[in-house]
Formats: structure tokens, sequence, C-alpha cells
């Protein structure tokens, strides 16, 4: 029986798993990353695309403390493009499709090189523990790996069971099998679990496809990195779009009773956001057509990735499916689509630094967490590695709060809140949504990241000056007064197009609605020595401004508020408005001040807000 | 709205339901007082303190001799039995009426809880009422106005509250408002290529919000004018006898009263109430041109307070002079025309729609007060009874109607900023609002995804 030590044992090598053996690792920690195939490292298992809505906004705040994978999706990407360009800056969401072979490869290899990590193959089969205490893992065979913290990041394997059609065999993706023994474990722990789904499309031969018909979808035509470690990144490659013609609603409502969803075989919750073509046909069924995207998955792959037809239904129907698509035809199958059903640990049984209450020195991340999107486990994955190094040297856990970050509302929502499905991130779980754009990602957290020692203090150092400098040219923008006059207006007349009748600040000009900014702040001398992209932001954050000042006052009242006592004659259920969820757990924790309660699960914000001003209105028992 | 489906709440608040006693009436001496006693031991309560009634079957009145904990007769009163969940709390419950007297209320409750009652904390009914879903929290507050309320308008709106419409209105709001910001969301949380929010859409439920908040602030308007009394201005010429009848109608000497035209200078208010409809009467300088600085300025105040009243009372003298006119009254007020000092010169009581008063000998009062309810009543029933009755509704409404009116939807992540704090300003009242839910509104409107 061989042994090994080390102070965290990571298992599991996907994107959680691994953002958290290199977070601990680059902190200080010797770690152990289990996994079951070496090939496996960081696969993409769905969708070829880093990024998106809110996804983005992850990736953003994740490179900012050092994480990897806006590094790793900048050299594995192939086409680059930023969402919602046509909405303000707090809410667009870059995105990377990427070659989902060279990602693999690029993490595998920075595993096996990063100093600190050792990197095993094997399957975990249970859990070390002594009196209540978690010591290590012991590996299918009998190796025992031996550390005082242990982190999870098991993702669909626990419990996995995979569906096309009728056909359903035990399986974490596809042709991988699932993980048996530490279900088991997890359970024995106390632990509570419930099952998800969710589902992936078809993969297709590229040259049996008819793309030549198709409408092209490009890159950004200056396509902008996730990373600060990245100077440029290029788009090697196009999407195509293609729709589904009215008769697929036909072939798949004849054959509903053979799918494994509606036939009743899936118990697992799958995700609203990414439904199925079943599911889609079924619950809109006036729509006549639904869009498909085809995405390579690499630049020199053959595989196309199907984008809007995930399906579980069994391999003959999705043939008839696929091949009523314009341009799809001659489809020739590389793989079927499927649906994965698998146990999730339920939410609240984690604390913030997620770590199990229960069992000390366990902690959680990713998939197995209830997440969906390998954004969402790459975020839980660092937060883990980070806390799981705090956790044994004795420090404060790193918790990010929902006004900082994105983080901090995935952090809240994923261990506090219910969630009846997969969960993913949208920006419009952020209450202040406008305070947290990828553009300020580095402003809010790349000091933290500096302070954990992920990020280099040169790098640092060139962002301070970004920031140095934007801030400088906002205060010129401010304050240089422009008095009317020929020479003014002109100017004026020409740069933005309006008429300057009053004395104003530039500030002002750009802040009017009938002025494109952008464009002005890109023609402005008064920016000179600052970048395209820098100028982009100061302008974006000044057109926010009324907006920002109002979040800005709304989080210096919530961190005065923090220090509120609550009164212990409060009577949470009299109180108005509060959902009877957070009056109950008010009512049983009883927490002594409002930092206490915006502690516990399931404190919202808007219950904060509301209990503060109950108990600032003087309000005891009535 | 927080309404809790079973004891369930109740038992994780309290720590296992336990049955409580209290005075249901106001303390002091008064004719009658109720107790109540609710909770699961009622039966066994009401066994050990009036073992005739039959707790078995409810609703039915009856006399029973309540008993003191040794077993002394205390009173004969009229008990009901109403068991649950068909009660006001909705756990088995006993009314007990008796005579008011203070120590009589005292030793029955003392008998209550002797036998195995608690004293109930204040406000302790209502709050099992709302964890077994019997009251919503609107309708609580309700209940809190019901209480407090002293003239039967109040007590009308108070009940029609209860009836839940209130809520109803405010639930209406909410889900106005959760349905625009989750149309506002889908368009932001998803690339322009996966939902497309049909023209016109975000407009017409912005519209929708802004109708519906603009309807219930309208009636949190009147609703204070009830709550503070519809307010009524006497307004006429010098020396018409205004003072006379304000003192008239508040059945004291409030006013100065003098033969000499200009004695009263401000404005001077009281509390009436007539038939149970509650009214501030103001009287107010006679208007007339010259005067000096102050009396000019009484005259300005006369004319403030009639713009803004909601009656205003003309008072035009029988014995008025030729060539004299009656003053101006403001627009969108109801006016009542009274020609005084009737006693002066004999004639038709009801000429062309001005109604003659004389305060001397008493003639038309009684009309006067009959039309005045009258008008009073009309103002407030023109409500529909919807009624926002707290002040801090309004306020709130009032947030949520500024947020929406800046709302600038070609800018979809500020508009929906302005929802949000809409949302908040009401959230009290509505019951707060989180992202899962408006997730949940844009799952169902639109066809989301890959």
């Amino acid at each position: 029986m061989g042994e090994l030590k080390a102070d965290v044992v990571v298992v599991g090598a996907g994107h959680a798993g691994c953002e958290a053996a290199a977070a601990a690792a680059r902190m200080g920690s010797a770690v152990v990353l289990v996994t079951l195939h070496r090939e496996t490292v960081a696969q993409m298992p769905c969708n070829p695309a880093m990024g998106g809505i809110g996804k983005g906004h992850l990736i953003a705040e994740l490179d900012a403390l050092g994480g990897l994978q806006g590094w790793a999706a900048d050299r594995a990407g192939i086409q680059f493009k930023i969402l919602n360009r046509s909405r303000g800056p707090a809410v667009w969401g870059p995105r990377a499709q990427c070659d989902k072979e060279i990602y693999g490869r690029l993490m595998l290899r920075l595993m096996e090189g990063l100093p600190g990590v050792t990197l095993v193959e094997g399957e975990v089969e249970g859990l070390l523990l002594e009196d209540g205490c978690i010591y290590g893992v012991r590996l299918e065979g009998g190796v025992r790996i031996e550390a005082p913290a242990v982190i999870l990041t098991t993702g669909t394997f626990l419990g996995g069971l995979l569906h096309t059609g009728e056909d359903r065999r035990p399986g974490g993706r596809f042709g991988e099998r699932p993980s048996t023994g530490l279900g088991g474990e997890l359970t024995r722990l106390g632990l509570e679990l419930r099952r998800f789904k969710t589902g992936t499309p078809p993969r297709l031969a590229k040259a049996s496809l008819d793309l030549e018909r198709l409408d092209v979808q490009k890159g950004d035509p200056e396509p902008r990195p996730f990373s600060w470690r990245t100077r440029a990144v290029r788009n090697r490659c196009v999407c195509w779009v293609t729709r589904t013609p009215p008769e697929v609603r036909a072939i798949i409502r004849e054959n509903l009773h053979r799918s494994p969803l509606f036939a009743g075989a899936i118990d697992g919750v799958g995700p609203r956001y990414c439904p199925s073509i079943e599911d889609k046909v079924v619950r809109f069924p006036h729509h006549e057509s639904h869009t498909i995207f085809l995405e390579p998955e690499g630049v020199n792959s053959g595989s196309i990735y199907v984008n809007g037809l995930s399906t579980s239904l069994p391999q003959d129907v999705q043939e008839r499916v696929v091949r009523t698509v314009p341009g799809l035809e001659g489809a020739a199958f590389l793989r079927y689509g499927y649906a994965v059903e698998y146990d999730v640990v339920a939410p609240r049984q984690v604390t913030r630094r997620l770590e199990c209450r229960e069992v000390p020195g366990l902690y959680l991340a990713g998939q197995l967490l209830g997440t969906s999107g390998y954004e969402e486990a790459a975020a839980l994955g660092l937060l883990a590695g980070i806390n799981a190094v705090h956790g044994l040297r004795g420090e404060e856990p790193f918790v990010p709060g929902r006004e900082d970050a994105y983080l901090g509302v995935l952090v809240d929502d994923v261990c506090g809140r219910e969630h009846r499905e997969p969960y993913r991130m949208f920006t419009s779980r952020a209450e202040h949504r406008l305070l947290l754009g990828v553009d300020s990602a580095r402003e809010r957290l790349m000091a933290e990241g500096r302070r954990l020692s992920l990020v280099p203090e040169r790098a640092f150092h060139v962002e301070q000056e970004r920031w140095r400098k934007r801030r400088l040219a906002r205060t010129v923008l401010e304050e240089a007064r422009i008095n009317p006059n020929a020479a003014t207006r002109e100017r004026v007349r020409r740069v933005a197009g309006v008429e300057l009748s009053s004395p104003s600040s530039w500030a002002q000009v750009l802040r009017r609605h009938d002025v494109d900014a952008e464009n002005v702040a890109a023609a402005l001398s008064e920016l000179e020595g600052l970048t395209a992209e820098d100028r982009r932001i100061v302008v974006g954050m000044l057109r926010y401004d009324g907006y920002l000042a109002r979040h800005e006052h709304e989080r210096e009242r919530l961190r005065r508020m923090r220090h509120i006592p609550i009164p212990a004659d409060l009577d949470p259920a009299s109180i108005p408005g509060l959902s009877r969820e957070v009056a109950e757990a008010l009512e049983v924790e009883q927490p002594q001040t409002i930092a206490d309660a915006e502690r516990l699960p399931g404190i919202t914000p808007a219950a904060l807000a509301i209990l503060t001003g109950r108990i600032a209105r003087g309000g005891g028992g009535e | 709205m927080a309404t809790a489906s079973s004891s369930g709440l109740s038992s994780v608040l309290h720590g296992g339901v336990d049955t409580i006693v209290a005075r249901a009436t106001p303390a002091g001496r008064g004719a009658l007082a109720v107790i109540r006693v609710s909770g699961p031991e009622t039966a066994a309560v009401a066994q050990r303190v009036c073992p005739e009634v039959d707790t078995g079957s409810g609703w039915r009145a009856g006399l029973a001799t309540l008993r003191g904990a040794s077993g002394e007769t205390l009173e004969t009163a009229v008990v009901v039995a109403f068991p649950g969940p068909r009660s006001y709390t909705g756990e088995d419950m006993l009314e007990v009426t008796l005579h008011g007297s203070p120590y009589l209320v005292e030793a029955v409750i003392d008998a209550f809880v002797a036998a195995g009652a608690r004293r109930a904390g204040p406000g302790e009914f209502t709050r099992r009422a709302v964890a077994n879903g019997k009251l919503d929290l609107v309708q609580a507050e309700a209940v809190q106005d019901l209480i407090r309320a002293d003239v039967a308008w109040q007590v009308r709106l108070a009940r029609e509250q209860l009836a839940g419409t209130l809520s109803r209105r405010f639930a209406e709001v909410r889900s106005a408002l959760v349905c625009l910001l989750a149309s506002l969301e889908a368009s932001l949380d998803f690339a322009e290529r996966d939902v497309v929010v049909e023209p016109g859409v975000l407009e017409r439920q912005h519209d929708r919000c802004r109708g519906l908040v603009e309807e219930l602030l309208a009636t949190a308007s009147a609703g204070a004018r009830i709550r503070d009394g519809v307010r009524v201005v006497i307004l006429g010429g010098p020396n018409t006898g205004k003072s006379t009848l304000f003192n008239n109608l508040c059945g004291s000497e409030r006013a100065i009263v003098s033969p000499h035209p200009g004695t009263t200078r401000d404005v001077l208010e009281a509390e009436l109430d007539l038939e149970g409809v509650r009214m501030v009467i103001q009287d107010t300088a006679g208007l007339r041109s010259g005067g000096d600085e102050v009396e000019k300025e009484g005259r300005r105040r006369a004319v403030g307070a009639a713009a803004s009243a909601a009656v205003v009372l003309l008072l035009w003298p029988t014995d008025a002079g030729e060539g004299e006119e009656a003053p101006e009254t403001p627009s969108g007020v109801a006016v009542l025309r009274v020609r005084s000092k009737a006693d002066l010169a004999a004639g038709d009581p009801l000429n062309d729609g001005w109604l003659a008063v004389s305060c001397y000998t008493g003639e038309g009062l009684e009309a006067l007060r009959e039309r005045l309810v009258r008008l009073v009543a009309g103002e407030i029933a023109d409500l529909g009874g919807e009624v926002a009755i707290a002040e801090r509704h309004r306020r709130a409404l009032e947030q949520a109607m500024t947020e929406l009116e800046a709302c600038d939807l070609s800018r979809p992540e500020l508009a929906a900023e302005g929802v949000r704090w809409a949302l908040r300003a009401v959230q009290e009242m509505t019951g707060e609002v989180d992202s899962d839910e408006v997730l949940d509104g844009v799952f169902s409107a639109f066809c989301i995804g890959k």
C-alpha cells in the first residue's frame, strides 16, 4: 500500500480542480491533484466557448485574482467576441470560441509543470476521517494520500447516468465511467444530495456539412484578450448560423414518448436557460423555428458543435431532426447528443469558504455544488483553493461580498440559497451590476490577487499605472472648463457633433445622450497617453456616474449598517416583506448584528434592507 | 406576499404553539369587554374556566358561568367557541364577552392563566393569523388601522383592506414591475441573437407599471384625507357670518365673532365628526379689497386654504347690497352655496341652489349638515374602498413612481436599475423580489438558449 502526503488533495482535474490546485500550490502548499485520466484534464465536454454574459465577468475576476481560465482561453481561443456590445459596458460579455484540444493540453502541461502540484491518476474511492475531521483520501487499489485539506471537484461524475433515447448507462461524460464510491461516502458523512440533469447536442463531421450556404458569424475585428498575461489574440475561424425548419416540431412531437425527459426516465432537474430542443418545442409550440449555431470544436478539428440542438432523443430521431436543417442534410454524426444525470450536494451544507459545515477540512467546488458551466466551476475552484490554504494557516477566509464581485454573488447564492436547477451566472443576479463590469474587474480585485501572491508584483504595477492614468484623465475631463467662443464651439461641433451653448466640461458633453461618447473619446487630445481601451473605460464610467454614485452610497450604507445591533426582542415574523425563509433563519440563528445576519444562508440584500429599515424605525416586537 | 401556509412557521417561531389569552377590547372601563383565548389547549382551558361551554360545536353564542382558580363564580358571560381552522387565528379560539370592569376582566384572565393559558404579547393574535395564512401582512396592518379607527368611514375602509383589496392591488404592482424587469433582464442576460424583445413590449409594460402605481397613489392621497379628515373651508365676503357658522358647526365659541368686518384674520381650524364622517373645518378671513397688511395676509391664506380644500362652503348674506358679487371659488373643488343670515329676509329656502341658513334662528342648519355629510361622503365614496391607508405606503409608491419616471428604456441596463429601485421601494408591502423570480419571468416569456 503506497502512501503520499500533501497539504491539499484536489479530487478531479476539471476547471474547478485545476484552479484549486494551482492557487493552493502558488500560495505555497504541497498539492496532490487526482484525476481519472491524464487525457481528460480540463476538458470542455459541452460547448467549445469560454465566457459570455455573466460568465465573461467571472473569467475577468478570476484573472484579476491570478486564476488560469482567462489565460488558457486566450491561448486556446480561435474566435473572440464581446457580446452585448449594443448595451452599456457593465453588461458586455467577452467570449472566446476555443480549440478544446489545445485548451486541455495547455492545462495538462501547466499542471504537470507547476511547482508544488503532483498529478496522480486514479479513482478516489473513500475519504480518510478521524473524529469527524478529514485527513486525506483513499484511492482504488489502496493508495492513501494524506492531507489536512481535501477539495472535491468531481463535476458530473457522482452517480452519473447518461441518457440517449431509451439507452442509458452509468457515466460521468461520454465514454467515461462515473465515480461510484465517493457518492456513498458523502451520504455516509450526512450530506444531503440531489439530482440534477444537463445535456449536450450532437457533434457532426465538418466535411459532411454544406456550410457554404450558411450565414457566417465572425469574431470582433479587434479581438480583445481576457487576461493581463496576454498581449494580443487573433481570430482564426468563423461560426455558422442556420435554423430548424417547421417540420422539426412534428418529428419531435411524434417521438416525445421516446425522450427520456418526457417519458419520465430522467428525475434530475435540468437548466431552463439551456433547454433541449424537445423542451423548446414543447414549451414554445408557436415558435416555428429555432436558431442553430454551428461552432468548430477546434481550429483543425473536423468536429462541429451544434449549438441549440441539445437533445437526449434516440439516435435515429436525432438523425432525422438534424438532417432536416438547411446545411445539415448530409450530416455524419461523430457523437450523438445525450443527457447526463448526476448528484450534487444540496445547498447550505458548505460555508462561504466552501468548507463542509459538518466536516472540517473538506472543501467542495464546481458542478458538485450545483453550478453549471466552466466559468462557475473555475471560480469556485479558485476560491476553494485559496480558502483551503487559509484554513490550514488559520487565516481569515477569502470571501468577496456581493457588492464587490460576481464571485461574491456566486458564493453567496450557491452556498446560501435553494436552487432548483444547475446554477448559472447571470448579470441580473448582481444587485450592483453597474459597479461590476468586466472593465473594473482588475481595479476591484487585483490588489487581492497580489496580496494572496497569485499575481506577480510587476503585472500589478503595470495595471496600477493604468488606473492612475484613468483617474487623472477623468479629473481632466471633469474639471477643465470649455468656455463657448468661436474656436471652442467649432471644436466641440467637429469632435462631438453638438452645439456648445454654455460653459461646460468635457465630462458634461460626454454625458449627453446625443453624443457618441466612445468616438469622441477616441478623438480627444485631452486623453492623450491613454490607450484606446482606457479611453473607452473612462468614458463608460463617466456615463454611469449618477448610478454609480448611488451604488457607492449603497455600498457605504451596507458597510455602516453591518455594525447595527439587532434588538433581542425583534420578531422577524412581524416584519412586512421578509420572506418566510428569511424570517425563519433569523429566528433560529438569532444574529446579534446585521453583519451576523448577512452571513446567514439565504439572506438577500433586499432582506437586509428591510430588516435595517425596521430596526431604524425603532421596531422591536410590534 | 409572505403568507405561511400552515402552523409550521408558528411552531418554529414560538418553540411549540401554546395557548394564549388577552383582552381584545381597549384597556379601561367600558360597558363590555371581550377576552380572547387561542391555541391548541383552548378546549382544555375552557373546560376549567367555563365547563358549560361546548367547544365542539362552534360559532354559537351561549351563556356560561365563569369560575376562578378555586372554583368561585366570577361572572356570567356570553361565550362563543370558534374551532380552528375557521377562526381569526386559524387555531381553536374562544371569545368571552363580559362586563367591562377592569377588575373583573383581570380576574377572568387570571382564571384562564391558572387553567393553562399564557398572557399574549402585543399583536400575538394577529401574528398567529398571519403565520397560519389567515391574513397577509398588508391585511394585518389593516387590522391595526381597524383597531385605531374611531369613526365609521375608517372602519369600513379598514375592513375592506382586511378583505384583501389593497393586498391585491400591491400584488398587481409587484407583478407588473417583475414583468418589466424580466423583459429588461432578458435583453441583457442573453445576447441579441438569443432573445428578441418585441418592439413596444417594454413601453407597454412600463406604462402599465406607471398606471398601476398612479392609481394606487391617487387613492393614497384620498386615504390620507379620510384618515386626517376631509378639509372643508368656509369662504365668503367680510361680515357674512362665517365665524358664526363655524362656531355653530363646532358647537363651541372657537372663533371671535363681532359685527365688524375683518375680525377673523388667520385660518381657524376644528375637527368635526358628523354622522361618522370626519372632517376638518376651517374658518377664514373675509374676502374684500383694502385693509391692513395683516388682513391682506389673512385673505391670501383664505384663498390658499380654499384652493386645496375638498369642499368649500361659500357664504353670501341675504342682506348683501346691490351690485355686490359673491367671491369666486377655486375650480375642481366641491362648493356648497349658503345664503347666510336668512332671518334678515324671507325667501325661497332653496332659491337657485343657494341654501338659506340662519344661525340666529337655526333655520337650514340641519339641511346644511346633511348636505355637507353627503358631499364629503361622496368625495370618499369615489375611492371605491381600495385605499392605501398608511402614510408609508404613499411614500414608498411615490419613490417607485420617481424611479419609473426616470427610466430610459433605450438604455436597458440603466432602466433595469430604475425598476430594481422601484421594487425596493415597495418591497415592504409586496415582499422582496429576488433574482430567481425575475429569471422565472424570463424563462417563461422567452425561448432561451442553446
